[in-house]
């Protein structure tokens, strides 16, 4: 069985928890207030004031500081990202452990199926109707990403549930009497984590990147700063001739969409030190 | 030879003569930053489908092409109405021998001629419920017998009292009370006549197909563009520069003088591109895709040189034509007063801190950084809510109501009690758009110059229009932005926004009491513009002002420019898609 690479990622890896630990550390900045939030919504400034030293990606319409604003941002794409991640991968694992267990039966077939009628939805319509629906807003928004996240876990930790019931450590468990659920707790899950970590990787990306288009869109951040709020604004600002907005926005969403990517790759990779000691044995 | 026969045969059957101008024709495209729901007159209720509404039916009047204020004129109407000395009723007859344009629904496939009856059904549509027309709140109450007639039935064949064919070519309408704007309502896309045939043989199709007699008739429709052609049976009358109000000082430079004497409509194709994106738009018009653009507000400071009065950039003004035009409406934020948290309260003493609180918030509004952050400094900020192109405008009807004084605002709430820990939670409306965002933004930075904490003041957007329009109609937003554009060259228009009787859902969304205000409106309304008209709605707007219902306002200046060859003086007020037919292009002259 391959193992995580967790404790020594390759180059790739490295620089991929390098820039995501740099983006965590902002985040945890504004959210504690050692990074002003009041920076971002500050309209104190002239209207889109070129850069300069006082302010490194100029201004926006309203005179405020779009730097400060890109950093707020990471905050609300971390929040989101976190929150997403968290809740679907939850989901994600209980469904697929559910499934999993005892293949065929209905609830199987239930989970199966409405894996396969919300995966029958093309995503960003689905997530943008039920945003829409449930009336917008920040909510509506995390809603609608965690209800269309979670099949993608709980397919992948369904399929590994069916082959880890069949392993002689868990047939085993079940002979001397565990409960399910303590077996699920216990045995299956843990064994699951390879792919929980990837795909939490992967979620994370996937959330931020949704959220940029839901809030571009109108139907995802309402109150406070995004990205996807300030590549919105950048549709006005572009047509004046003025690019702030949409450089720092791409540039930071870029640069910490990169850094998951490359830690995903990492960890999808076969830890070579785990595949020679499983040659030598 | 024999074998390319077919062919040349099948090609034959497939050109149409009818089938519109050819390659060579005259075309102009113009471009609108939103597109009509529906091309039946019935829901004319956006500019969007005004603007074709009134190019593809008659209405019996509108406005003077170049007259500035705004003069109404016949149009399918043979004159001005005859109206009774006691002002009650009107006659109006036709211009004979107008013909629709011939369609399927007529017998033969001809078109038929416009009749007195027509008008009659065509205004009687909108309080039939079947048709769901939205323009019978024109009329309602004011024609005798009209709401009676909807309440037994909306039968067509029982006659109204207060509306009547005369003969073929003379409607008789009787008034319940004075109303001198009537004669402007006909001269909105609401009321453009259709043909009965028309509506019997389409129903709901109306929307996307037109059967009319106005100068263009419908090629195609669709949410992208519409496409019509010069109505060749369209009535022939003579342009005439001194009829429709020319100003040689200050229009001479539209090279108007080259359309006297000639038979509108000039061109032969009118395309109408819907373009929503700014963006979008903007490099559709400098791509040479389309004429004309009102230009977004975001690209004054490329676009202009100079802003009192606009002037373009020498390099735009050499292929350019630019306009700039004051709205005739504004833009405003009500208080909702129907809620006791901010608005009107039985107890006199909160009712008191209620108004000090408005008037706190007023006071810290800033409607210059508002002017200039969103609109280039080229808006007009005024107070109240007689807009400046009304004839009861006053330029000093009370600036110190749209001057900040932030340390004012803070008297004013800490005099009446009001503190961090007590103020309520404002809830400020809009329809989701970047813009609104930023806007609500600046609201609440303005709000936190004055003492009112952030979290206090939380948006509450609204994916589309129609759904903040409902939120707000049924009370449910305390902060109401929005913004007003006039129906009629008429200040009572803007007058009955505050009307008690007009409370939400009606057109007053601050529900807005006040006796005395009611009581004023009632005696002025029914008034013909007069020195003591005016002085009534001046004194209203002080009552609106006093009470610090809503924080007003600003009427916005919109820029338009277009190709040098498109001799025109575009317009957007009212239904301002007049001016379609009298758009020429040098193309013509060869």
């Amino acid at each position: 069985m391959a193992t995580l690479r967790l404790e020594r990622p390759g180059p790739g890896g490295r620089a991929g928890l390098v820039i995501i630990m740099a983006f965590a550390l902002v985040a945890l900045a504004v959210s504690t207030g050692l990074y002003p939030a009041d920076a971002a919504v500050a309209t104190g400034s002239g209207q889109w004031e070129p850069a300069s030293g006082r302010h490194w990606f100029g201004t926006n319409r309203l005179g405020q500081d779009i730097f400060a604003r890109a950093i707020v941002g990471a905050a609300t794409a971390f929040k989101v990202g976190m929150t997403v991640t968290l809740l679907s991968l939850l989901l994600g694992a209980f469904f697929g452990v559910v499934a999993g267990w005892r293949p065929g039966g209905w609830l199987d077939a239930l989970v199966v199926w409405l894996m396969g009628v919300l995966d029958a939805i093309p995503f960003y319509l689905f997530a943008a109707a039920l945003a829409f629906a449930l009336g917008g807003g920040e909510a509506a928004m995390y809603t609608a990403m965690v209800l269309t996240f979670w099949t993608a876990t709980a397919r992948l930790v369904r399929a590994e549930v069916m082959r880890l019931r069949q392993l002689d450590y868990v047939a085993s468990a079940r002979a001397i009497g565990v409960a399910g659920p303590l077996i699920a707790v216990r045995h299956l899950l843990p064994n699951c984590r390879h792919l929980l970590l990837v795909q939490a990787a992967l979620t994370f990306v996937a959330a931020i990147k949704t959220e940029v288009i839901l809030s571009f869109l109108g139907i995802g951040m309402r109150d406070g700063v995004s990205w996807g709020l300030m590549l919105s604004e950048s549709t006005q600002d572009v047509l004046a001739g003025h690019f702030g907005n949409f450089l720092a926005a791409s540039a930071l969403m870029f640069v910490l969409l990169l850094g998951f990517n490359l830690l995903a790759d990492a960890l999808q990779q076969p830890n070579p030190d785990s595949a020679k000691a499983m040659v030598g044995a | 030879m024999t074998r390319l026969l077919p062919l040349l045969l099948l090609l034959t059957a497939c050109s149409d003569p009818g089938a519109g101008p050819s390659d060579d024709a005259v075309t102009y495209v113009h471009a609108m930053d939103g597109a009509p729901a529906s091309l039946d007159p019935a829901q004319a209720s956006s500019v969007y489908a005004s603007f074709l509404v009134v190019n593809l039916y008659d209405t019996l009047y509108r406005y003077k092409y170049l007259a500035r204020p705004y003069e109404l004129t016949p149009n399918l109407a043979a004159a001005m109405p005859e109206v009774s000395a006691d002002g009650l009723t009107l006659t109006i007859r036709l211009k004979p021998g107008v013909r629709y344009i011939d369609d399927p629904a007529f017998a033969g496939g001809r078109g038929r001629e416009v009749t007195a009856a027509d008008v009659v059904y065509s205004l009687l549509r909108h309080f039939d419920p079947a048709s769901r027309a939205q323009g019978a709140w024109l009329w309602q109450g004011r024609i005798e017998g009209i709401d009676e007639w909807k309440a037994a039935g909306a039968d067509y064949d029982n006659p109204v009292a207060g509306l009547q064919a005369l003969d073929t070519h003379t409607v008789q309408i009787r008034l319940t009370r004075p109303y001198p704007q009537f004669v402007h309502t006909l001269a909105q896309a609401y009321s453009a006549v259709v043909p009965r045939e028309a509506v019997e043989r389409y129903g709901r199709e109306l929307g996307s197909r037109a059967v009319g007699s106005g100068p263009f008739m419908l090629r195609s429709f669709d949410s992208a563009r519409a496409v019509m052609d010069r109505n060749p049976a369209f009535r022939r009358e003579p342009f005439d520069l001194a009829r429709e109000g020319y100003d040689a000082g200050s229009q001479s430079q539209y090279e108007l003088e080259t359309l006297e004497g000639r038979a509108p409509p000039f061109v032969d194709r009118l395309e109408v591109e819907f373009i929503a994106e700014d963006a979008a738009r903007w490099n559709a018009f400098r791509g040479g895709q389309v004429d004309f653009i009102k230009v977004p507000a975001a690209q004054f400071d490329q676009v202009l040189a100079q802003r009192e009065p606009p002037r373009a950039t020498p390099e735009l003004a050499a292929e350019y034509h630019l306009s700039a035009e004051r709205e005739s409406g504004f833009v405003y934020t009500n208080f909702d007063m129907s809620n006791p948290a901010i608005g009107h309260h039985p107890d006199p003493e909160r009712a008191q801190r209620n108004r000090a609180l408005r008037c706190a918030i007023v006071n810290g509004f800033d409607w210059e950084a508002r002017n200039n952050r969103f609109y280039s400094g080229i808006g007009k900020v005024f107070p109240g809510v007689i807009p400046p192109t009304t004839p009861e405008y006053v330029e000093d009807a009370g600036s110190d109501y749209i001057q900040r004084d932030v340390e004012a605002a803070r008297t004013l709430l800490s005099e009446h009690g009001w503190n961090a820990d007590n103020l309520p939670v404002l809830e400020y409306g809009y329809p989701a758009s970047v813009t609104e965002q930023q806007m609500f933004e600046q609201f609440r930075s303005f709000m936190a110059d004055i003492g009112y904490p952030r979290e206090r003041i939380r948006p509450l957007s609204f994916a589309t229009f129609g759904d903040y329009f409902g939120a707000y109609s049924r009370g449910e937003v305390m902060l109401i932005t929005s913004s007003w554009t006039m129906d009629y060259p008429d200040a009572e228009n803007v007058m009955q926004l505050f009307y008690g009787p007009n409370a939400a859902p009606g057109s007053n969304s601050a529900s807005y009491h006040n006796p005395q205000y009611d009581a004023l409106y009632d005696r002025a309304a029914p008034m013909a513009p007069s020195p003591q008209r005016t002085a009534s709605f001046q004194a209203m707007n002080r009552m609106i002002m006093d009470d610090c219902a809503s924080i007003t306002g600003l009427a916005r200046t919109l820029v338009f420019m277009w190709n040098r060859d498109a001799r025109m003086l575009p317009d957007r007020s009212f239904t301002g898609g007049f001016f379609l037919r009298f758009v020429d292009k040098a193309g013509r002259d060869g």
